[in-house]
């Protein structure tokens, strides 16, 4: 790629950015004060056009702001200003951040200011247009289909899904450098216009989806779920803004294998379970990823899809539906001894031991916690009844905050105690049988696990 | 070099490792002041390898300069061994970080940098490796305008240009660190020499960067 600007690559020439240089932060002076011309080089290696002038002269603002509109570059007005401008006692003082001024200051700041008076400034009105939220949705979706017992990886059936997305015109995608990880590079391939690459920069690519849902697109925005972390605070925030976003994190747990703990998402459930308001899925195959992906786009608020590295059986029909908030039987009867509950490579896990289980006579109800967030709570309350409280989850994620204490929360309602198998070492880089059984979150372990609380 | 040869596995990232051999090698061979004997001697220089992905030719490197048995080489991210697709610093000897997540080594540089001054160790040097991919972090900006701020010149970045996946540098790598005080060097990252004096520039009260241009044709090679 290199140098070579693509047409989509364009600089952003309708975008301003205004830095009052005031030269005080919170508790003193900032570090490049009121060196403006710093501030200016700094824009310009960035290749912004810098204008640097002095913030209280309203004419040179007008100016300012007047000189943009033909430049063909984004451009960085740096506006030199003085804190507590117009009131000698507080000017340029540090120790006035965030404080009210006392009654007297405040009456002297009146009278500097001019005296009370009542001027109204009619600004320039923006011309009528298409109001937010307008984008045209276009086509119709059809989810991808698979066949049951096919190996698929949910990153694949997640990068399959947004493709079938992809039809609807109010649909982009943001990729930070692994698309071709995470499949979002067929959305790319099929809708380039829509695709938007923000290279290295997670922050970046969170902090722009919530740029682009103002204007009414369904954003999705996916990375390695362990690299989201880095933007944790747009995340947050944009739960503050009630932005609507989907992001999706692949690569997960130890499951990854040779790549190590670095790639390992093993803290994303914590992460997204925490943001008020938000919805955390983690599907086990194919066909429930096209559906869960589905109905991401048009759910509000932060909607998060973890996904796995590799391949694993389609377990379900293609129309067989998935709602947010349930979970599926797998494997069941009205009389099971333990329940079994997992999600992403620990439901195959668990799947494996019931079988051991029922060579050994003891019936297993295993469940796919597919939405980690809201959780089908009287689904985990009733296997919990059948089993007598013979309850074990099982999460390729650390111990605290994911899938395992969202079922704990559950049951503590009730007084069941859960058996929870869980990463809570450091990992190593190997292969992924090795690691989920030095983990403690293998067929063997849970099936052990089973036998040894129903005492069998 | 028969070390790199031995590596075998980490298909992946072989671009990577080849982009950084030559200045990696030149940095173990007459730059860095370091003991495979005492990996941790207080004195040593510090290089951080921040690009941890492709750590075939650091790996190599640190083998032929005796930090681990060369044998170590021939099971590169197999189940046993200690060479992982991301450098731990737990568990590879000589290595300073863990990495694999970009964007990480130049702050923690700026804090190792950082800590030497303060105890007045003044003896050594911190050398830092990035990625021009990985510069579009964020994070690797607040460390440039730190260390420039700071003048810490117990500190040199070089930055790997292989004009990777990134959206290219309009006025050149090198002029970021220069508008926030570092001195620069800019170099054929294959010329050995080219390197090494790149790398001995240094000014008092100044952080330095050396940015080796990789041809990207080489990448496949």
């Amino acid at each position: 790629m290199g140098g070579d600007r693509q047409g989509w690559l364009l600089p952003l020439r309708n975008l301003t950015a205004i830095v009052d240089v005031n030269r005080l932060g919170q508790r003193g002076p900032t570090e490049l004060e009121w060196d403006m011309d710093a501030y200016r080089r700094r824009f310009e290696a960035f290749d912004w056009n810098a204008i640097v002038i002095d913030g209280h002269d309203l004419c040179a603002v007008d100016e300012a702001l007047r000189q943009v509109r033909g430049i063909d570059r984004p451009t960085a007005i740096l506006a030199r200003t003085i804190k507590g401008k117009g009131l000698p006692q507080v000017e340029n003082e540090a120790n006035w951040h965030g404080k009210a001024l006392p009654p007297d200051l405040a009456e002297k700041a009146v009278a500097e200011l001019g005296g009370l008076r009542d001027i109204r400034v009619t600004s320039p009105r923006p011309e009528l247009g298409t109001p937010a939220g307008a984008t045209t949705a276009g086509g119709q979706v059809t989810l991808p289909t698979y066949d049951k017992g096919d190996k698929v990886a949910t990153r694949k059936a997640f990068g399959d899904a947004l493709l079938a997305l992809g039809a609807r015109t109010d649909v982009v995608v943001l990729d930070a450098e692994v698309s071709n990880s995470t499949h979002t590079d067929e959305f790319g391939k099929a809708y380039p216009d829509r695709f938007f690459e923000m290279f290295i920069a997670e922050q970046q690519m969170v902090a722009a989806a919530v740029g682009m849902q103002v204007r009414g697109y369904r954003p999705f925005a996916a990375t390695f779920a362990a690299f989201f972390t880095r933007a944790h605070d747009f995340i947050r925030m944009a739960a503050i803004s009630q932005a609507d976003i989907s992001l999706a994190g692949s690569h997960v747990g130890v499951e990854i294998g040779p790549d190590g703990p670095s790639q390992m998402g093993l803290e994303d459930m914590s992460m997204m379970r925490s943001v008020l308001g938000s919805t955390v899925l983690y599907p086990s195959d194919a066909v429930s990823c096209a559906a869960l992906v589905g109905q991401m786009v048009d759910r509000d608020g932060v909607n998060y899809i973890r996904t796995t590295r590799g391949s694993y059986p389609v377990l379900y029909d293609s129309d067989e539906s998935f709602p947010i908030g349930g979970s599926k039987q797998v494997r069941g009867s009205d009389n099971d001894d333990v329940a079994l509950f997992g999600a992403g490579v620990t439901l195959h896990n668990c799947l494996a031991a019931a079988d051991m289980l029922a060579d050994a006579g003891i019936r297993a109800r295993v469940i796919d916690l597919y939405s980690v967030k809201p959780i089908d709570g009287p689904a985990i309350l009733e296997a919990a009844r059948v089993t007598g409280g013979r309850v074990i989850v099982a999460e390729d994620h650390y111990a605290e905050g994911g899938l395992g204490e969202a079922v704990m929360a559950v049951c503590a309602e009730e007084g069941i105690r859960v058996t929870h198998l869980a990463v809570r070492t450091l990992p190593a880089s190997g292969d992924p049988n090795e690691l989920l059984k030095a983990a403690g979150i293998d067929a063997l372990t849970i099936a052990e696990t089973a036998r040894s609380i129903t005492g069998r | 070099m028969t070390a790199l040869r031995r590596v075998t596995g980490d298909v992946k990232h072989a671009p990577a490792a080849l982009s950084t051999l030559d200045v990696l090698w030149v940095l173990y061979d007459r730059i860095l002041r370091v003991d495979p004997t005492r990996p941790d001697a207080p004195e040593r220089d510090r290089f951080l390898l921040s690009k941890g992905h492709g750590p075939a030719a650091y790996y190599a490197v640190l083998a032929t300069k005796g930090f681990f048995p060369a044998d170590w080489l021939d099971d590169l991210a197999g189940p046993a061994s200690r060479l992982g697709h991301h450098p731990d610093r737990t568990l590879v000897p000589g290595t300073e970080i863990s990495s694999g997540s970009l964007g990480h080594g130049l702050g923690l540089s700026v804090g190792t940098a950082l800590g030497l001054r303060a105890q007045g160790l003044t003896s050594p040097h911190v050398y830092v490796l990035v990625g021009d991919a990985e510069l579009d972090e964020g994070s690797n900006h607040e460390a440039v305008a730190y260390a420039g701020a700071t003048g810490l010149d117990n500190l040199t970045a070089i930055v790997i240009d292989n004009r990777s996946a990134t959206h290219g540098w309009p006025g050149g790598i090198a002029s970021r660190f220069a508008v926030n005080g570092w001195t620069t060097a800019d170099v054929d990252g294959r010329d050995h020499d080219a390197i090494a004096t790149g790398l001995r520039q240094r000014i008092p009260h100044r952080p330095h960067v050396v940015v080796a241009r990789v041809e990207p044709k080489f990448e496949g090679a």
